[in-house]
């Protein structure tokens, strides 16, 4: 009883950490969208433990664990690749920012060496 | 005034202040303009590129090649009167003689942009293991021969303003060379392969890419094109 409110109350505040951190892209919808299953697919596991085993029964897993394992690896995987785009979209912007700073403060050549003994007009 | 006042040499610089200089001025003997990205160098290359006559963009942290690259042709590309562009290397491999050749054919052919390739008559002087492992990036990539290029990660690119303007590198590392491929053939420039030589002293193998660096080019490239 203890661990279903403990799993289901971590669900919760998981769900509101994300939904907080929205992003605009549709891709960041569809990965909304995939959380919202993946936490229904949690919180029903919690409240029927047999259900799974169950399930992992119709698709061909011997036990509900190893279905849990299985989503768990390519719920995993999925994340990783998000944020390996996530952090090259990052580092795009981030070289487009220095990139506007560079150009900004770009330094022409000093007075060529015949012109360099002329006294400047300021 | 020089006859190659509308040809921009953008020059990506990293930790090369042993060298830089002495190649900018040579270079400039024909090139008067040339701009040296500095990327974020913890040597003495800022003050090197100041000595040299060049112009200094300096990105505020390192980025990489592919990001220095497209720096330096923002840069090219808004000064009046530029016409040409050549992406240049800092380490003194590229010939002068061989930017003053794709120029003119650039002048005279139709055609958008010109890469270098290095495998033409006797290719003793390369490296063997370069050799192995650059053409088995050409052989791997069905790009790269349909569009007839036998060296695709040279250096030494020379191109028109249509080309710079269309330009747009997204890959900050070293993956940038099939970057470049995939948007010339994205946007059907006309493109052309020029002979050129390119001298590997013992600085600029010290220097360039390494064989594990392939491993990162080809995962960048993979999650690109999977998403272009």
């Amino acid at each position: 009883m203890i661990i279903q409110i403990l799993l289901i109350g971590a669900v919760l505040v998981l769900m509101v950490f994300f939904l907080r951190n929205h992003g605009t892209t549709r891709t960041a919808a569809g990965v909304k969208i995939g959380f919202v299953l993946f936490i229904l697919f949690g919180v029903l596991a919690v409240l029927w433990p047999d259900a799974l085993t169950v399930v992992a029964d119709l698709v061909g897993v011997g036990r509900g664990t190893d279905l849990l394992l299985y989503g768990l690896v390519v719920a995993f995987a999925f994340a990783m690749v998000n944020t390996y785009l996530r952090f090259k979209e990052l580092e795009l912007r981030h070289a487009r920012l220095a990139r506007a700073i560079a150009v900004q403060s770009a330094e022409p050549p000093a007075l060529d060496h015949e012109e360099k003994n002329v006294p400047s007009a300021s | 005034m020089s006859e190659y006042d509308d040809v921009w040499l953008i020059v990506p610089v990293y930790n090369e202040a042993q060298v830089i200089c002495d190649v900018v001025q040579k270079a400039r003997l024909t090139f008067p303009n040339i701009v040296c990205v500095d990327d974020g160098s913890r040597d003495a290359s800022v003050s090197e590129i100041r000595k040299s006559g060049a112009h200094l963009v300096r990105h505020p942290v390192n980025l990489g090649q592919g990001a220095s690259l497209q720096t330096g042709i923002e840069y090219a590309r808004t000064q009046p009167g530029a016409r040409f562009f050549v992406t240049f290397d800092a380490d003194g491999q590229h010939q002068v003689e061989d930017v003053v050749r794709m120029i003119d054919r650039l002048r005279e052919e139709p055609i958008d942009i010109l890469v270098g390739t290095r495998f033409h008559g006797d290719t003793s002087h390369i490296p063997w293991i370069k050799r192995v492992v650059l053409k088995t990036v050409v052989a791997l990539s069905p790009r790269t021969r349909r569009m007839k290029l036998t060296d695709a990660h040279n250096g030494l690119r020379a191109f028109n303003k249509t080309v710079a303007e269309g330009l747009d590198i997204t890959i900050n590392g070293m993956g940038h060379a099939s970057e470049i491929m995939a948007i010339i053939d994205h946007k059907g420039w006309r493109v052309a392969e020029e002979k050129v030589t390119i001298i590997y002293t013992e600085y600029s193998m010290a220097k360039g890419q390494s064989l594990i660096n392939g491993v990162n080019i080809l995962f960048d490239s993979a999650l690109r094109s999977s998403r272009r």
